[in-house]
């Protein structure tokens, strides 16, 4: 990767303001990546605690506190019932694959109805009734600030009558308009910061417009369009309201299943913490490995 | 982006009379099928004639018919033109449908008397939600909540400036640190309510921040007691998660501006500090304003870390708008009200998002 | 509640072969082998083994102790229904997973009923906070998609009450033997108009629980007695303000007042104090007036218990504001902060049981204190009995199994749904879910039987000091019984709500926190319709 730094000769040099101003930098760095690493490490380990040591709060394992499998036992993930049977691990797996199918297809449908959108809001002017391109463009993202309880009855009732709810179906449909504002914002400034003369030599070699969208900006945009699709995954796949509204027993998702842990018997922190880490895993790996992406997606349209 | 496209060609579309009348014929037969068939189920739901529809299924196939004659109809019609509204078109039409519908009936309810428990259902009562509203002071003090949580978004916006010109610096371990401060952002916010809000934060006297709190000297340390506390506890759990956000689009941002610049800067023999404010800081406005723009949209749907932590407590201290119209909804099962009170809220932040986005489109024109 | 008192028994270090004495004495030793070779037996000896499962000792029963358990329960099932009777059918089951219980729990127990009938259940699992809303949407918009519902009784308005649920066939009441249900739980619980409707699975009420060292020669509180009426609880609360709990050395508290909502259960501990002063025993109401649905909320009786919160707000541990009853249940109260504590059954087993718990050796149990005088809403006056007038709180009523109208024009269907409630609610199941954590209290007098459980392993004196105090306020004449109308949880939750302002200052009194609980009240009564309200609300007291 290009990231890699290497030391101008210059910096190299000893220079006593500068090394403070390492030092500065190196502490900042730091301490942020505590702050955030913390906590995830507090739900791993969490899930390895049994009652004493939620209530003590002992923070290493093996060191404080011998770990216990008794949080992934209730999930019957443990060593000992993994090959058992496990209504629990069946319904984890239900879950966990709704949630996949849910969260890729609707950021999927988000980023390509989104990116030809903005591509279009990009290129052309547009005129609809009164409105024009920023109208349109309003237009979409005014679909992000919907609080999501002016739509729940509604939906539920449109859901019913179209025999849509507790479907993956329902889900996904919803999930992409919930998204799409936010697909089409990034995908816009990704856009408009591509020359036109790019297309404009394509047209003028007698490419579609189609044909120029598909062969000479698409592959500019993909790092915006991996962007775009990683922070709807990141939405969809933690989406609690509508989960829990619309869906029963065939469709339903892994946050609600998080929420349920929870009750008048008090709360089971480490079958909350293993299910806690189990549901954000798929997005930490996804964030280690694509990272580079959304970095990327996110600088070319930043400064114009 | 007014005045005309910004991509300039030429399109001499040579469109037969026959293939104009083929498109036309196309939208509007689809859209005769879909009129008749949800006639056809309309008369069933009245019980004028049986056609033995389960649901409105039929009506759903007949619109996503018509919906893709409308857009091939489009290219057939107005050819080269019709293929640019192709872009746009899928993405509207998806958007209305799925919106106006419970939008006009989300209306209808707004100015309902419905409580779910009413066995008679809902019933019309005119502008009683509306003046109920507007005697109702927690909704008031929710909305006044909402302006010290906008508020705090600047703080969030230096806290993440400051972190991507650290991250932008040239340290060792850049992808490491890059990858750690984006997690924050991917954690699901049910999951941080309580892994952070409640196991570190209340468990007394185990959770971790609060053992740290007291080895630094507070000697009852509680995060949820006081408005102020409450209120800050909040912000920061929600900053938490999402000064990544704004932090990678600066990020970003930072790593865009050619080296030159700061170079050129450098040679003028300004210090890091007036280069900042006269090269980066001016260079960065635009990203900066999307960044915190989309930032407070996120911030004006708050709801799930303050259900799931502090109901709004304490008195009503740390209730965003939306949470207090969930609890309106969910534990009063008041669906007429809270609808209401959904309806006024969309309104006041369409009409202050639009006046912020103006603004900030005049100040965000990159001033070279 | 079981968790605790389970592991207490564990943690009695009972050996292996101490258990196996008093498996082997109940003929249970075969549970320790393989239990589908087990012949028929006597059901004496069929709860032994069920006891027996895993046994006390060997850890916290697994799924598959769960469907172990299930398939041997299936005895009264296979008497009313052909193996394979119900090959075919689907059913939905509508419930929540509480710490992966409940519904979860309920899959391992069905998991031999689904093999021998044929049938295939399916599950909707809720988030505690989600299921009420959820229930409500379900039926205002008519999307009940489900067959089995496990509920509440205090829901009852809402369901029965809409004429959604199925009548109890007769042969259900004879499989699960109605008449061993404790008093309280038997009718009007669980029927609407007459008509039966629930299989109980659970058992709820709040009891009292102390702390043996506040009270004796010498102790702080200068009584030697725990007390039995709030005067006295006042007193209390009082004379140990500024003193050193005997136990943890830090000061010491009187009664834990929960000033915090939580999610319209906080409403339930104003209750323990009201009912004692509202709950008059010749008048089954006391929340409302049963003819005009007038809130009694703010008559003499409440605003004294609101009263009383508010004399000792100043004397209970500083940041109350912000203690849910969670919160003085299981942070406060078992960790030695505060001398006496109103909950419902958990707390009890958790005090001995509990790691965390520090008041183990020194905490006992009684049914909720009495009060001197009581309010006649009748005659608008106060009274003074004989005796201090006692009025048990019973808070929730408990879960039960109920079946929806869409089953009941399929007779296979319906047969079946109600075959799986009835499995559930089963007299032997129940034991063994009172005896092992389960999320279920004991509700049948037959599980009171304190030798079976001594012969399983546990404690007999702890269970039954402990299992005492909920079985004598279950029976309990005077039982302040919790009125099953419609949107009942709407006014605990804006109760809650005010109260809590009324805590924090808002309101210049009590009498003025109540009146604005009572004008809240009075505006969801309309909005749900004062007249079907009224008819609903006597109906439920069975007026």
């Amino acid at each position: 990767m290009t990231q890699v730094f290497h030391d101008a000769p210059v910096d190299r040099a000893f220079r006593p303001e500068w090394h403070t101003s390492r030092l500065v930098v190196y502490a900042v760095l730091l301490i942020w990546a505590v702050i955030c690493l913390f906590p995830i490490y507090w739900t791993l380990t969490t899930s390895f605690k049994i009652a004493p040591n939620v209530m003590k709060g002992d923070m290493i394992p093996w060191v404080d506190y011998q770990p216990k499998w008794l949080g992934w036992r209730a999930l019957g993930l443990s060593p000992d019932t993994i090959f058992t049977e496990s209504t629990v691990r069946a319904e984890f797996f239900k879950r966990f694959t709704n949630s996949v199918i849910v969260s890729v297809v609707s950021s999927c449908l988000a980023v390509i109805l989104g990116s030809l959108a903005a591509y279009g809001l990009s290129r052309f002017s547009f005129k609809f009734l009164w409105m024009r391109n920023s109208d349109i463009s309003f237009f979409f993202l005014s679909q992000l600030i919907l609080p999501p309880v002016v739509l729940a009855l509604p939906f539920l009732v449109l859901y019913k009558e179209l025999a849509l709810l507790d479907t993956r179906v329902g889900l996904i449909l919803l999930y992409t308009l919930s998204v799409l504002p936010i697909v089409i914002w990034i995908m816009r400034d990704q856009f408009s910061s591509i020359p036109t003369e790019l297309e404009e030599a394509a047209l003028v070699d007698g490419l579609s417009i189609w044909g120029a969208f598909a062969t000479i900006i698409l592959p500019i945009a993909l790092p915006g369009m991996a962007a775009a699709f990683i922070l709807s995954l990141v939405l969809t796949w933690n989406e609690y309201f509508f989960a829990a509204l619309l869906t029963s027993t065939y469709s339903n998702t892994l946050p609600v299943m998080v929420a349920s842990q929870t009750g008048s018997q008090g709360i089971s922190w480490w079958s909350m913490a293993a299910l806690s880490f189990a549901a954000i895993l798929p997005l930490i790996i996804i964030g280690i490995f694509l990272e580079r992406f959304i970095i990327k997606g996110m600088a070319a349209g930043a400064v114009k | 982006m007014s005045g005309g496209d910004l991509l300039h060609v030429v399109t001499n579309d040579d469109i037969s009379k026959g293939r104009r009348a083929f498109g036309r014929a196309l939208i509007w037969g689809s859209g005769a099928l879909m009129l008749l068939v949800g006639l056809a189920q309309w008369a069933q739901l009245e019980g004028i004639s049986s056609f033995g529809f389960p649901n409105w299924r039929p009506t759903l196939y007949a619109y996503c018919l018509w919906a893709t004659c409308l857009c091939w109809g489009q290219v057939l019609i107005n050819g080269e033109q019709g293929k640019r509204t192709l872009f746009v078109l899928p993405a509207a039409l998806f958007v209305i449908s799925l919106t106006v519908f419970p939008l006009l009936f989300g209306m209808v309810i707004a100015f309902s008397n419905w409580n779910l428990s009413n066995p008679d259902g809902r019933q019309f009562n005119g502008l009683d939600n509306v003046r109920q509203m507007l005697a109702d002071p927690f909704y008031w003090n929710a909305m006044g909540n909402m302006v010290w949580y906008c508020a705090a978004i600047l703080v969030e916006y230096a806290i993440a400036f400051a972190l991507a010109l650290a991250l932008n610096a040239e340290i060792r371990a850049r992808k490491f640190f890059r990858v750690a401060f984006l997690l924050p952002l991917m954690l699901s916010p049910v999951a941080v309510s309580w892994m952070i809000g409640k196991s570190m934060l209340v468990i007394q006297p185990a959770g971790p921040i609060i053992r740290l709190m007291r080895t630094l000297g507070w000697e009852n340390p509680s995060f949820y007691s006081s408005p102020w506390m409450a209120k800050l506890t909040i912000m920061m759990m929600d900053a938490w998660t999402y000064i990544p956000f704004m932090m990678i689009m600066i990020l970003a941002g930072l790593q865009s501006i050619p080296k030159e610049l700061n170079e050129a800067a450098k040679v003028d023999g300004a210090n890091p500090w007036r280069a900042f404010w006269e090269v980066t800081f001016p260079l960065m406005l635009p990203v900066s304003i999307t960044a915190i723009l989309i930032r407070i949209i996120f911030k004006l749907k708050l709801a799930d870390i303050v259900i799931a932590v502090t109901s709004g407590g304490p008195g009503g201290a740390t209730d965003t708008v939306t949470s207090f119209i969930f609890r309106e909804y969910r534990d009063r099962s008041n669906v007429g009200y809270g609808t209401l009170l959904a309806m006024v809220y969309l309104v006041i932040i369409i009409i202050a998002m639009t006046a912020l986005m103006k603004l900030a489109e005049r100040y965000a024109r990159p001033r070279t | 509640m079981k968790e605790g008192l389970y592991q207490y028994a564990n943690s009695k270090a009972l050996t292996r072969r101490r258990l196996l004495q008093g498996a082997t004495a109940l003929g249970g030793f075969a549970a320790m082998g393989g239990l589908s070779a087990l012949p028929a037996r006597a059901q004496e000896d069929l709860r032994a083994q069920l006891l027996a499962i895993p046994g006390v000792g060997n850890g916290s029963p697994t799924e598959a102790d769960w469907q172990k358990v299930g398939e041997l329960c299936l005895g009264a099932t296979k008497t009313n229904v052909a193996e394979g009777e119900f090959a075919g059918v689907e059913l939905t089951f509508f419930g929540i997973n509480n710490n992966g219980l409940h519904n979860i729990l309920f899959r391992g127990l069905l998991k031999g009923w689904e093999t021998y009938t044929g049938a295939k259940i399916n599950w909707i699992d809720l988030a505690q906070a989600d299921y009420n809303p959820r229930l409500q949407q379900s039926i205002a918009t008519g999307t009940v998609d489900f067959d089995i519902l496990a509920m509440g009784a205090p829901l009852e308005g809402d369901t029965a009450g809409q004429g959604l649920l199925d009548e109890m066939p007769d042969w259900v009441k004879t499989q699960i033997d109605m008449d061993d249900y404790v008093s309280y739980l038997k009718a009007p619980v669980g029927t609407w108009a007459g008509k039966t409707y629930r299989i109980t699975i659970d058992g709820d009420c709040h009891t009292f629980a102390y702390r043996k060292d506040y009270f004796g020669d010498g102790a702080i509180s200068g009584m030697a007695e725990a007390p039995t009426t709030w005067q006295q609880v006042q007193t209390v609360s009082q004379a140990v303000a500024g003193q050193t709990d005997p136990l943890t050395g830090s000061p010491a508290y009187g009664y834990l007042d929960p000033l915090k909502g939580w999610g319209g259960f906080g409403f339930y501990f104003l209750e323990d104090r009201a009912s004692a002063y509202a709950k008059h025993p010749d008048d089954p109401a006391w929340l409302f007036d049963a003819d005009t649905m007038k809130p009694r909320v703010n008559n003499p009786a409440w605003v004294q218990a609101i009263q009383d919160v508010m004399d000792t707000m100043a004397v209970l541990p500083p940041d109350q504001i912000n203690a849910d009853p969670g919160t003085t249940g299981f942070q406060q109260f078992l960790a030695g902060t505060g001398s006496m504590l109103c909950w419902w059954g958990d707390i009890g087993s958790n005090a001995r049981t509990s790691d965390t718990s520090v008041v183990g050796d020194v905490i006992g149990f009684s049914i909720n204190p009495g009060s001197d005088k009581v309010y006649n809403s009748k005659t608008s006056a106060w009274e003074t009995p004989a005796t201090p007038n006692f009025a048990p709180n019973m808070a929730f009523l408990g879960w039960g199994v109920y079946v929806t109208n869409r089953v009941s024009a399929d007779e296979v269907k319906r047969k079946a749904a109600w075959s799986a409630a009835a499995h559930l609610g089963g007299k032997d199941l129940s034991l063994w879910m009172a005896a092992y954590p389960s999320g279920f209290q004991p509700y049948r007098n037959s599980h009171f039987m304190y030798d079976e459980w001594a012969a399983a392993g546990y404690d007999k004196d702890f269970v039954a000091d402990y299992l005492g105090s909920n079985a004598d306020s279950y029976n309990h004449p005077n039982a302040a019984i919790e009125p099953r109308i419609p949107g009942i949880f709407q006014y605990y939750s804006v109760a809650e709500d005010e109260l809590a302002k009324g805590y924090a200052g808002t309101y210049a009194s009590a009498q003025e926190t109540a009146d604005a609980i009572a004008a809240a009240w009075e505006k969801i009564t309309d909005q749900i319709g004062r007249d079907s309200q009224i008819a609903l609300y006597k109906a439920s007291l069975g007026l």
